[in-house]
């Protein structure tokens, strides 16, 4: 048994042989198992691309990804994927797509539990695929997915099409799931709204690379918004700043102490995001848990990733 | 919910039924399968009563005719071998839309909906799900085929009297033998690498048809050449115009078959490689 859910080394993926059709780029990220885990960013920013690969759908143009301690094709019995455009068959009933859930997971399928949520959205077994709304179509795959009883749960904008209600009830489904039998949940999505309070673990794309990566609590930590005249915020390392009038408010990665004067308050998820989207030459950040055996040192490990401007010059910058 | 659960327990019982990847293919492509049916049934039943019916019916007119001083203009005769005609076309011609399904609905569109990766983000990984692919059709192509291939041969043979090809013709040529068989399976794996180049259903569509096309044109315009013709020294009879005897039929036509499974071979092997070097 591997304490590591998802783990990429380089990870690049091109489409096409555009020279700058890089969809993802020098990705390296670790998920531990029994996360929830968001995977945040801008369109376009490398999502799908990560999901897909870690789904074992695309062979990654350079480095390499391993997922629950071995290759995604090895372990594609052991997860569960659902695409951004939640693909099922129109032509299907609701009862036969479950059945197609249990005739290709034959060792892993839970009729109960994909009936279960079928069920509480009210779905008639009989109706086709293509008589059904996008939400409820969102819950048939997410049946699919669940009644797998996958170890991972790969989610690729898994809530786009519910109603608020949908939303909840469903979220709240997997969430609970996920607790009760450790499942590691992957959930992409670019409304950071939709996943503040059920994620534990953040990873940030931008442009095809990672921004933020690590425990969510321990990011939040890391950052600072401080408010005051403006001045000079060295030696931290400054995300973002936005002066009005005489007055600075920035976010900072604060090194040593914050001089009196500034007034500091912890960023909220959103606030860290945005900022990080904001200010796109800010360097990434990645954090790995503490106590966790792969700790690299004492808490945390800046790793300086500094993307240059968009003209191409790739230039991977000095450490924070 | 219950009651499907239900339905699944009982027909499990209820001894062998299909399964799995296969049960899949076969509800996702059923309609496929229906027209392939009815496509079967039909030439069966369509050389059955030209042989049956309106046959019967020309070699009475044509009896007529003998008896009467001057003969008659021979109207029914031209009926039958317009049949005829049509039939041996039909046959020889099904690869194209077996081209044309295979790289629109069987391949192109599922890559182009996502429907393929979702099978693969199930347990199925896509090699495996590219075999059933192949596979499931090949089954039905080569049952439906072979069938018609042995009526086309009882039907050829029996309406020697009124038919007006000859064995060199194309279609008769390739109908009565594993050839007609051979350009089936080839189009459906020309057909599904076509699908998995172009990961979208009408390109896929065009170009699995427009390959097809122009091999079996091309394979038309040089069968003749795979055996040596013989120099023209024969006492008559039915001579192809290279000088190849009719008692050339077999050889002609099985290295003709074997050219078309070697392009049906490295077809469905590029579609491997292909599948394989795109997914892991």
């Amino acid at each position: 048994m591997t304490d590591t859910a998802i783990e990429t080394a380089a990870l690049g993926k091109r489409f096409g042989w555009r020279q700058g059709g890089w969809a993802l780029r020098d990705c390296t990220l670790r998920l531990p198992v029994g996360r929830v885990c968001a995977v945040v960013g801008p369109n376009g920013a490398g999502k799908s691309t990560l999901l897909a690969h870690a789904a074992g759908l695309l062979a990654p143009t350079e480095g390499g990804i391993s997922v629950l301690g071995t290759t995604p094709s090895a372990a594609r019995e052991r997860m569960a994927y659902v695409a951004q455009d939640k693909p099922l068959y129109p032509q299907l009933t609701v009862a036969e797509t479950l059945r197609m859930g249990a005739e290709l997971n034959p060792r892993r399928w839970d009729a109960a539990v994909a009936g279960r949520i079928v069920e509480e959205g009210g779905l008639d077994l009989g109706s086709k695929i293509r008589s059904l709304s996008g939400g409820q179509r969102t819950r048939v795959a997410l049946a699919l997915a669940l009644g797998k009883r996958p170890e991972l749960l790969l989610l690729d904008e898994p809530m786009a099409d519910l109603d608020p209600l949908a939303r909840h009830q469903l979220m709240g489904t997997l969430l609970a799931d996920s607790a009760d039998h450790g499942t590691t949940v992957v959930m992409s999505s670019h409304v950071v709204a939709e996943l503040e309070g059920s994620c534990d673990h953040l990873f940030l794309l931008g442009g095809g690379r990672v921004r933020l990566a690590g425990p969510l609590d321990a990011l939040i930590a890391a950052h600072t918004l401080v408010t005051g005249p403006t001045g000079d915020l060295a030696p931290h390392t400054v995300v973002e700043s936005r002066t009005t009038g005489r007055q600075i408010t920035a976010l900072i990665r604060p090194e040593g102490r914050i001089a009196a004067g500034w007034r500091t308050a912890e960023p909220t998820l959103e606030e860290l995001v945005l900022a990080h989207l904001r200010a796109p030459g800010a360097p990434a950040l990645t954090l790995t848990d503490e106590g966790d055996a792969h700790d690299e040192g004492d808490g945390g490990t800046n790793s300086g990733n500094n993307d240059g401007e968009t003209n191409g010059t790739r230039t991977r910058g000095a450490s924070v | 919910m219950t009651s499907a659960v239900a339905a699944t327990a009982t027909a499990a019982r209820q001894g062998p039924r299909l399964r799995g990847l296969t049960w899949t293919v076969l509800r996702v492509h059923r309609p496929a399968l229906l027209v392939w049916c009815a496509y079967v049934l039909l030439m069966t039943g369509w050389m059955f009563w030209v042989q049956y019916v309106s046959g019967a019916r020309v070699r009475a007119e044509m009896a007529a005719c003998r008896r009467v001083e001057g003969g008659c203009i021979d109207v029914m005769t031209f009926s039958h071998s317009m049949n005829e005609g049509w039939i041996g076309t039909l046959i020889a011609y099904a690869s194209y839309g077996i081209a044309a399904w295979a790289g629109a609905s069987l391949i192109g569109r599922e890559l182009e909906r996502g429907t393929a990766q979702l099978a693969w983000a199930q347990s199925i990984s896509p090699t495996r799900w590219l075999t059933a692919k192949l596979a499931v059709p090949a089954v039905a192509l080569t049952v439906g085929t072979t069938v018609l291939v042995l009526v086309y041969r009882w039907f050829w043979t029996a309406s020697q009297d009124l038919r007006g090809s000859e064995w060199h013709d194309p279609d008769p040529f390739l109908n009565r033998g594993p050839a007609v068989l051979a350009y089936a399976l080839c189009a459906l794996a020309v057909g599904a690498l076509a699908g998995i180049a172009l990961r979208r259903s009408l390109p896929a569509l065009a170009v699995a048809f427009g390959l097809i096309l122009w091999f079996h044109l091309y394979v038309d315009r040089h069968w003749h050449e795979l055996w040596p013709a013989r120099t023209l020294s024969g006492t008559g009879g039915s001579w192809f115009p290279s000088q190849h005897p009719a008692s050339h039929f077999w050889p002609l036509h099985l290295m003709t078959t074997s050219v078309i499974l070697t392009v049906a071979v490295v077809a469905t092997g590029a579609a491997y490689w292909l599948l394989r070097r795109r997914t892991r």
